[in-house]
This record gives structure tokens, C-alpha cells and sequence, in this order.
């Protein structure tokens, strides 16, 4: 028996040695041993790539000095907050060498081996070029002010907060690929296929998540990848050529105005992408817009998810133009209320009041984002440093759980919109959550 | 860029998203049109741009081009629209006046489309606010006008 246990105890010793090294080893880089003398970027370079993987974003709080972290994020399992990455050497990443910044960066591993949250999006990293890992070093390293502030511990409870199951998870759900171009593409797919999947992580929010939280994919060969998902109480819309639900309606042109003006014929940023529109996608240059609208556009879409085409009908706005009190409490909501701005006809005022008639938002399988927004109303769109001068109002306080509902109801079926019905507890629900005075208030979700 | 107000085309020197009332007020000189709360709530700044009313306060002046715009300094050159302001003067609406611009344009729009409008019609159709209450006086004058 004794023998038994022994020849027995030598395999499973092994298993937990390799298993222990596997977890808690420290990554090959191709930067291993180089020093800072290597560097030779300049200032743009790198501020740029900052801001093409919207670093502040999270990496920020609304008050505090930029990239000195301490966002909370909500998880499933508790609170965790954003790290310091000033260049501070005893709270920040002064002290990290490149090879060790690049760890965190495109394999999520910190200098000492623990794995990081994948809220952090380093599975879209894993993309980033070299060249572009080396700018971003270099910007964080000699461009950014260090900013003495400790890094706060997550609220997850012991043993849910051991960080090694983590290099399990990375295992299974991340490829740690460099990206690596289609050569039966052109130059100009391949740059915007490159942004997308990598430093822009448009998938963070854009692409359904599986049980453990991981994308479902990470790069357009798969029909989830930017195929919509619900996150922080936005339903982030597929990017993909549906003609209802994503991209189908939209020529590059639009795709591009979207991401340097932050609006166009068929909607105006919000949600979280105000803020990635504010943060990140306005700072890119034309061409590389030009690429992420190219690529985007080659996303085939799915008519069985999207279901059959929108087509414009004016019963509706026949019927809100004849004078005549509407017999629909939402439609009577809507005149009194909306129809200011966004028009009896629907169709907004160009590119400045966007149109509900055929808007993603209202034909979105998930309601939320149109719930969201006629609760909490539009963020402060910001473009050129000009913040914007039509904004949606929150009416939160205007109208009830039951009005909400009616109105987006009407609007889910109207000028020839064809969505399900909203309830006045899902709107319960979203006041609820979007309440700052509640207790169960929405923080960051995993990004 | 032109615009079309009040039967003449006009042509201002004005950023495509400047709201309509901006562009009346100050370019053209159009003080009748009130600024209220400038968030389309009021309703004081209504003005018929084809004969419906609009809160010119949310509106970019872009999306009027080519459209005609009626404004409270011609109103009465329209049938409806002078017995209107003859009603609301018989009914001596106006107290301290400065949402009745907008209270005229808004009943004008309403009558064109609905000859007689039922009490919900009304209700539907006239939610301007007004801070000195004149609300069930506007009702009478719309009433009046529509009962001939």
C-alpha cells in the first residue's frame, strides 16, 4: 500500500510542479535583456498608440491625474480597480523594463509573475506590433508625469483572488498572436484589421462574452467576433454588415464620420462610445479610419440573427403629423416629448439630432441602450476640443417606469421598425442600476 | 446659406449646426420668437417650418434649408393665424407674455391641420408652458376660433 502511495505521489508531484511553474512563469519577450538605451521613438508616435488602445480610458478616473488609475470595476466576483501606470517608480511602472512592460501589455503577466485581470484587455494586445509595444513603453516611460498613488486592492475575497488560475484562463481563451496580415488583402484592410483587433479592442465591448467571461472570439474569422453584446447597461451594436442591428446601412464614409466627428446621417455617439470617441477614435488619422471602416465593411452580417430588412413606412408619420391627439399613450409621450427634435417623420435633423426611424438602437434585440439613454439622457460629446450643441436631456425624472416603456414600445414598431416590446420593469430594472444613489448602481463591467 | 423666411429668401452668414432661433433673433432681426429654456421644453421659440410647429431652440438651421419658415411677425398674413390673434386678444390671453409667440404659432399649426379640435386634441397639440398659468385662457381663444 505503502509503494502504491509512493509510485503514485511521484506523478502527481510532477503534475503540480509543472503546473505550479506554468501559472506563476514569467513569459518569453522579445525584448528580454534590452535596456532603455534601445529606444528612438518620438513623442507623437507613442502618444499615438496610447491613444489608439484608449489607455486613459480605464487607466483614469473622471477627477484624477491621467493614467494614475483607480477605476473601479465591477466583476462577478467583486470590485477590482485600474493600476497606476505613471511612470512613478514606487507606485507606478517607473522601474519596469520593456520586457516586463510588454509582459503586462500583450500576455497580462506583471514583472513578478502575477497574472492579470483580463479586464485588462490583453488578449487584443497580444496584436500589438513590436514597434508599437516599444513606442508605448517609451511614452509611459519619458512623456507621462509620474503620479505617486498606491494601486487599491480588489474587494475579491480569498481564494476567488489567487491570481494563478488566471495563466489557465489565458491558456485556454487568448492565442497571444502577434497580428499578422491577410496577404490577400490590401495594405489598408490589413492596418484597419490590425487597429480593430488590436490596440482599438473594439471587441472588448463589440463581441459576446462566453461563462468565463472570455470573448468569444478575437479576430473576424469567426461569425460572433463584433456580432453586439450587452455590457455596463449598453448594448454595444454588431459592427458587421447587418442591416438592421449593425453596419449594413452604412457606407465607409459614414463609418469614418462616426470616428472623427463622432456623428453622422444615422446616429450620434453615446453611451460608452462617447467615451471611446472622446478618448480615442477623433485622435486617429484619416487613413487609419479609412482601414477601420474598410475592414469593418468586409464583416459579412447574418440574416437569420438580423432578421428581415428595415424599410422606412410613413403610416407613422402620418399619423403624428395629422393634428389629432394619438390614440397610442406612447406615440401622445412621443410628440409631447421627443418629437422636437427627432422629428414626426423620425428622421432627426441630419447629421446633428440622429434619427430613430431604422436606428440600430431601437432595433437592437437587447433594449437597453435605448432604455439607458432616454433615462440618463446623452454624455458631453466632445469633438476638436468643441462639445456638442444638440444633447439628448435625461428624462429620469419626467417620466415613470410605464411611460418609458410605452414610448419605447411605439418606437420599436414605428416608420417601420420591427422590435419587441420594451416592459416597464426592465426600465425598473436600468433606473435602478443607473441610480448613483442606489446600492446596486452599475461600475465598470470587465472591458 | 439661404433660408426661406417668411416668404422671402434670406441668406445668413451662419454655421450649418446654429440653431434656427439664433439665426432669426440675431442675423435676421426676428425678435418676436422668444429664447426660453433653449432645451425644447417650452416652447417658446415656435415657429411653422411647412405649416407645422417647431422649437427652433433644438433646431440646426441646416435642416431648414429650402423649407419655408413662418415666424409670429407674419402670422397674420394667414387667415387662421389673424383670427388667432384676434381671439387671443377678444380673450386677453397674454399677462406678462413672453411665451405667446409661441402659444400663437403652436394653435395657428393646430388649427390649419385640425379644423375642430377636441379638448384632447388641444391638450395634445398646446404644450407650450406658460408661467402665468394662461392656459385655460388659450383653450377658450383656440375654441372660439374653431367654433367660428
Amino acid at each position: 500500500m505503502k509503494r502504491l502511495l509512493a509510485s503514485l505521489a511521484i506523478p502527481v508531484i510532477a503534475v503540480l510542479a509543472v503546473g505550479a511553474w506554468f501559472t506563476t512563469r514569467i513569459p518569453a519577450s522579445p525584448f528580454d535583456g534590452q535596456g532603455k538605451s534601445s529606444l528612438s521613438t518620438t513623442l507623437e508616435r507613442g502618444e499615438y498608440v496610447a491613444r489608439l488602445g484608449d489607455c486613459v480610458a480605464c487607466h483614469s478616473t473622471e477627477r484624477g491625474a491621467p493614467f494614475s488609475g483607480g477605476l473601479a470595476m465591477g466583476t462577478p466576483l467583486g470590485t477590482i480597480f485600474t493600476t497606476n501606470i505613471t511612470p512613478d517608480k514606487a507606485t507606478g511602472i517607473g522601474s519596469y523594463t520593456l520586457a516586463q512592460f510588454d509582459n503586462a501589455v500583450r500576455r497580462g503577466v506583471g514583472p513578478d509573475g502575477r497574472r492579470l485581470y483580463p479586464a485588462m484587455p490583453y488578449p487584443s494586445y497580444a496584436r500589438l506590433s513590436d514597434d508599437d509595444v516599444k513606442a508605448l513603453y517609451d511614452y509611459f516611460m519619458n512623456h507621462v508625469q509620474p503620479v505617486q498613488q498606491a494601486n487599491q486592492a480588489s474587494t475579491i475575497p480569498w481564494p476567488m483572488n489567487m491570481r494563478w488560475p488566471l495563466a489557465l484562463w489565458s491558456a485556454a481563451f487568448t492565442d497571444g498572436r502577434v497580428y499578422r496580415p491577410d496577404p490577400s488583402r490590401d495594405a489598408s484592410w490589413n492596418r484597419g484589421a490590425y487597429l480593430v483587433e488590436g490596440p482599438g479592442h473594439c471587441g472588448s465591448c463589440h463581441t459576446p462574452r462566453g461563462l468565463a467571461m472570455q470573448e468569444e472570439a478575437l479576430d473576424g474569422s469567426a461569425k460572433a467576433y463584433l456580432s453586439g453584446a450587452l455590457l455596463d447597461g449598453w448594448y454595444a451594436p454588431s459592427l458587421r454588415n447587418d442591416h438592421n442591428t449593425g453596419l449594413g446601412r452604412w457606407s465607409e464614409e459614414d463609418i469614418v464620420a462616426y470616428l472623427k466627428q463622432g456623428r453622422n446621417r444615422h446616429g450620434v455617439v453615446f453611451g460608452s462610445m462617447m467615451e471611446a470617441f472622446n478618448n480615442s477614435t477623433q485622435f486617429m488619422t484619416d487613413d487609419d479610419l479609412q482601414g477601420i471602416a474598410r475592414y469593418l465593411k468586409s464583416l459579412p452580417g447574418d440574416p437569420d440573427r438580423d432578421g428581415p430588412p428595415w424599410q422606412p413606412d410613413s403610416a407613422t408619420t402620418q399619423m403624428l403629423s395629422s393634428g389629432a391627439a394619438p390614440a397610442m399613450p406612447g406615440a401622445a409621450t412621443y410628440l409631447a416629448r421627443c418629437a422636437s427634435c427627432h422629428g414626426r417623420d423620425g428622421m432627426g435633423r441630419g447629421a446633428w439630432i440622429p434619427p430613430l426611424a431604422g436606428a440600430t438602437s431601437l432595433l437592437a434585440p437587447d433594449a437597453s441602450s435605448a432604455i439607458n439613454i432616454t433615462l440618463n439622457g446623452g454624455g458631453r460629446v466632445v469633438a476638436g476640443g468643441v462639445s456638442d450643441a444638440y444633447r439628448m436631456p435625461a428624462l429620469r425624472s419626467q417620466l415613470s417606469d410605464g411611460q418609458i416603456a410605452e414610448l419605447l414600445t411605439f418606437l420599436r414598431g414605428a416608420w417601420g421598425n420591427k422590435a419587441a416590446a420594451v416592459t416597464a420593469a426592465e426600465v425598473g430594472t436600468l433606473r435602478q442600476h443607473t441610480n448613483p444613489a442606489s446600492s446596486e448602481v452599475i461600475v465598470l463591467q470587465m472591458r | 446659406m439661404e433660408i426661406t423666411v417668411n416668404g422671402a429668401v434670406r441668406i445668413v452668414d451662419a454655421e450649418p449646426d446654429t440653431p434656427l432661433l439664433w439665426v432669426l433673433r440675431d442675423n435676421l432681426g426676428l425678435t418676436g420668437t422668444k429664447y426660453g429654456c433653449g432645451l425644447a421644453q417650452c416652447g417658446a421659440c415656435t415657429v411653422l417650418v411647412q405649416g407645422l410647429p417647431v422649437r427652433s431652440c433644438v433646431t440646426p438651421v441646416e435642416s431648414v434649408a429650402g423649407l419655408p419658415v413662418t415666424t409670429i411677425e407674419t402670422v397674420e398674413q394667414d387667415d387662421v393665424g389673424r383670427r388667432i390673434v384676434e381671439a387671443w386678444v377678444a380673450h386677453q390671453v397674454p399677462q406678462c407674455g413672453y411665451c405667446q409667440s409661441g402659444q400663437v404659432m403652436a394653435a395657428t399649426a393646430l388649427l390649419k391641420q385640425v379644423a375642430a379640435p377636441s379638448d384632447s386634441d388641444i391638450a395634445a397639440a398646446m404644450t407650450n408652458l406658460c408661467r402665468c398659468g394662461t392656459y385655460n385662457a388659450i383653450a377658450a381663444a383656440i375654441r372660439n376660433v374653431a367654433q367660428g
